[in-house]
């Protein structure tokens, strides 16, 4: 079992809750069986083609999984995977 | 409406005064819609910093940990706008992230002049204003 941290503002398309518990060999079957359980989340976090949203970024545990092997990236029990955006800008 | 309290005001502004003439960034914590604590963060744009901001995207992990561990929740971003109004712009529509209030304070001189607090949408399309309510001493 690993855990998802939800970030506040996703939490209404979460049933509430700050972490869901999920499991999965895979990063990406994680955050399936997240968009699974709330499928609300599912526009929030994915694209029209299914990707990733551009701001969106995924760590497991201190690592983003970018720089792993993607939603391919091996997680197990007790790892815990964190959604973090992109952000920046500027006048 | 988004409501910052003077401790976290101060350290929003003391931070976007002390890296003028260059932009600062930060992370807004606080409860609901009031912001009760600013963490100022590293601008990590690599080039011309005087327009542009970037936040390392391990920063914003590391202050979801503490608001997490001490019952907060990570409410906004803010940044400034060196000699520039306080509105949110192209460049920080097309950087933006649906999920929090974005609060723009406009430094000029080196001195706060504005503020105001942005909602983007999620196809970064628009940012409607919202009202902003700080500390006025």
């Amino acid at each position: 079992m690993a855990k998802i941290l939800i970030p506040t503002p996703l939490r209404q398309f979460a049933g509430g809750n700050d972490t869901v518990d999920v499991t999965g060999a895979t990063v990406g079957e994680a955050l399936t069986a997240l968009t699974t359980a709330h499928p609300d989340l599912r526009k929030n976090l994915y694209n029209d083609a299914g990707a990733l949203r551009s701001f969106v970024n995924v760590y497991l545990n201190d690592e983003d999984i970018r720089y792993l092997s993607k939603e391919a990236t091996p997680m197990g029990d007790g790892d815990t995977i964190s959604i973090v955006p992109s952000i920046a800008g500027g006048r | 409406m988004l409501t910052i309290e003077k401790a976290a005001w101060d350290v929003m502004v003391a931070h976007a005064e002390a890296t003028y003439p260059n932009e600062c960034c930060g992370v807004m914590l606080g409860k609901g819609k009031t912001v009760t604590r600013a963490k100022a963060v590293e601008n990590t744009y690599q080039g011309a910093q005087e327009d542009r901001y970037e936040i390392r995207p391990e920063d914003l992990l590391a202050a979801d940990r503490e608001a997490r561990k001490d019952g907060l929740d990570i409410v906004g971003i803010f940044h400034s706008h060196p000699d520039c109004a306080a509105y949110f712009s192209k460049t920080d529509l097309e950087n933006s992230c649906p999920w929090y209030s974005f609060v723009v304070l406009s430094i000029l001189k080196g001195k706060f002049d504005n503020a105001g607090s942005f909602l983007p949408n999620a196809e970064q399309t628009e940012a409607p204003e919202e009202e902003l309510i700080w500390p006025k001493s």
